[in-house]
């Protein structure tokens, strides 16, 4: 008998094909909703976090613990002997020194502060997108050279092949430096763009008299970031007084801010697939009304009040459940063409880089997939079907089989 | 004011590594014009703007060419400030917050009291070892030096024009050249005091020529010059107490 009642239930389905299409549409635009909007979610986060560790920090950057606290270069790394072996470590792709301080930058028209990182050119392109976004001019490739974003240029006036002058209050005194500008960064990240300068590590050790590192930047796949630090942590590979701190952990309040923000999303996520529901139980309840009659014959053929019931709840189910299979795969089609294509990059970094202009926002933004998007979107057809047992059914239950063959 | 501007002047026409003796000779005559033991001096420098022109009245005591503290008399409002150079450092007295306050990197670009003379200028520059002198023009009352940093000097600019006049060779005009050959800084120096057989300029008058109508003049009032002054005047306790120099 479950299996007719099944049965009845889904040809009813085709009965009434336009109001089974229009359920379908509805279920499956939930669906699409829930899937485009998580891996919408998931895509910025990770442009957010890749544009950090890319850009303003590193995948995982290890410094000592006072540098972390204190971010003076008088608080670099002690030595630095102990890198050839953290670059044989399991998931380190790339180990890369940086020296970071903040200077004077003169042009003969004006002067600016600005966050300078000395970098060894040959390994910073392994841990930083910077060097490939230098769009005028070149790389750094030997001392006495400097690069500087295309914002900052700007300000100080100052053109490719022109000189800067620098100048340092550090361990070594007040020094000063004349670097030749040989490119320009044009990230459109405005932090990078305004007021990051890289320079060879031996200049910043020249003008700091720092003879180490501030900070050592490790290149590791994206998502290992935390795992890593917590190895290189535990497994004694790093001297006393120096921690290797994930991209999560350098972001701070940013990435609780992020987890917050992620909890707050779930109410929307729960109102689409709410939406969805209570589209289908109302459709069910009318139809339910209209066919008044048809139960009432359904029920003198020898279906009690609880099969009818059961089958106006499958009818539900299956609206739901075909919809649900509708959605998810139109939904997962577009979010594998948004995840290969560029297509809101730029509009994410002209609105997003103003508006949260102390982050690396790039122009390059594509959408996460995740098989937990189909968790989510599964919550419509529980609700709908919940739903429908709810209502309908319950009308279904109480109805008088005598009644209802003289309904109209 | 001069015991900032001395180092300054000092600094610029020190710049003395010259490919040819004659240019180096002449570096080191002008220099000698600008290298007073020690000086006590009123000074007033008016900032000059198109629409508006302010004029501060100064006490400066300088030591050598890297130590001076200068202190701001008049106007009213501005009283009580200090500046004391330390060789490479400058410290700054606020009377209202009571605090001495090392100037950091990104304040040196400041201007001085809102003239065209920045911080940094008044820090000076020890450009000697990284510029090449040569001579650009001699004539009967006159010697112009064109000096062209090394390529890694650190200095913005991508030349600097240095006129002195004979037989004194007193300087009379610093030109400072972008590394475009645009012309965008002057120095004037004129009204000199003979003192010892050394041409001390009395007037020093800074042109924006960028920004056309924008200029400061600085002008010495009385001057005393080999002065004994106590050593206590160039630390930063003396930055808030006045007559530690006197």
């Amino acid at each position: 008998m479950t299996s007719s009642v099944s049965r009845l239930a889904w040809r009813n389905l085709w009965r009434h094909k336009r109001r089974t299409q229009l359920l379908l549409a509805v279920v499956a635009y939930a669906t699409i909703a829930i899937i485009f909007f998580w891996a919408y979610y998931d895509g910025f986060v990770n442009v957010l976090l890749g544009g950090q560790a890319r850009y303003l920090a590193a995948p995982v950057l290890i410094q000592t613990q006072t540098y972390r606290t204190d971010p003076d270069p008088e608080n670099a790394l002690q030595q630095l002997e102990f890198v050839s072996e953290l670059a044989a470590s399991d998931g380190v792709r790339g180990v890369a020194p940086r020296l970071e301080f903040q200077a004077l930058l003169r042009s003969p028209y004006r002067s600016l502060g600005a966050q300078v990182r000395g970098v060894d050119p040959a390994l910073e392109p392994l841990v930083s997108n910077i060097p490939g976004d230098i769009t005028q001019g070149r790389m750094i490739e030997a001392e006495h050279e400097l690069v500087l974003g295309v914002d900052l240029a700007a300000e100080l006036d100052v053109r490719v092949g022109e000189r800067l002058a620098v100048d340092v209050q550090s361990l070594a005194g007040s020094q000063g430096a004349g670097l030749r500008v040989v490119g320009l960064i044009d990230s459109n990240i405005l932090p990078v763009d305004n007021s990051m300068v890289l320079m060879h590590i031996n200049d910043a050790r020249a003008l700091t008299g720092v003879t180490t590192a501030t900070g050592l930047a490790l290149d590791v796949r994206q998502g290992d970031e935390r795992m890593l630090a917590e190895t290189l942590n535990t497994s004694g590979a790093l001297p006393a007084g120096v921690q290797a701190y994930p991209i999560s952990e350098l972001l701070g309040s940013l990435m609780s801010g992020i987890e917050q923000k992620r909890g707050s999303m779930i109410p929307i996520v729960l109102m689409i697939a709410l939406f969805a529901a209570v589209t289908v139980m109302s459709t069910v309840i009318v139809s339910v009304i209209e066919r008044t009659r048809e139960f009432g014959v359904i029920a003198s053929l020898g279906l009690n009040q609880f099969q009818i019931a059961r089958m106006v709840t499958l009818e539900a189910t299956y609206t739901a459940l075909i919809g649900f299979v509708i959605g998810a795969v139109l939904g997962y089609a577009m979010t594998f063409v948004m995840s290969s294509t560029n297509l809101m990059g730029p509009f994410i970094n002209s609105f997003y880089g103003r508006y949260l202009s102390g982050l690396a926002i790039s122009d390059r933004f594509i959408f996460a997939t995740s098989l937990s998007y189909l968790a989510w979107a599964a919550t419509t057809i529980l609700i709908a079907s919940l739903l429908a047992v709810l209502v309908p059914g319950r009308r279904v239950r109480n109805l008088n089989p005598s009644d209802a063959m003289r309904a109209n | 004011m001069r015991a900032i501007l001395i180092p300054l002047c000092a600094a610029l026409l020190t710049t003395a590594a010259a490919q040819t003796m004659s240019a180096n000779d002449l570096i080191d005559r002008i220099l000698g014009n600008l290298r007073g033991e020690s000086q006590i001096a009123t000074l007033e420098m008016t900032v000059i703007r198109p629409d508006e022109q302010t004029t501060y009245t100064m006490r400066i005591y300088s030591q050598g060419e890297d130590k001076g503290l200068t202190r701001v008399i008049a106007p009213a409002k501005d009283a009580g400030q200090a500046f004391l150079n330390d060789g490479d450092n400058v410290f700054i007295y606020n009377p209202r917050l009571k605090r001495v306050l090392r100037l950091p990197p990104s304040g040196q670009s400041d201007a001085f009291l809102g003239s065209d003379i920045s911080y940094n200028d008044l820090a000076g520059d020890d450009l000697r070892e990284h510029y090449q002198a040569s001579i650009l023009e001699d004539t009967d009352t006159s010697v112009t030096l064109e000096l062209v940093p090394d390529d890694d000097a650190p200095t913005p600019y991508g030349k600097i024009a240095l006129t002195a006049e004979k037989p004194s060779f007193a300087p009379t005009r610093i030109v400072y050249f972008d590394q475009r050959d645009t012309a965008v800084k002057e120095n004037i120096l004129s009204d000199y005091a003979e003192v010892n057989g050394l041409y001390i300029p009395q007037r020093f008058e800074v042109n924006d020529l960028l920004q056309p109508g924008n200029h400061t003049v600085v002008t010495w009032q009385d001057a005393a010059f080999d002065v004994v002054i106590p050593e206590a005047c160039f630390q930063q306790s003396a930055l808030e107490r006045e007559g530690v120099c006197e």
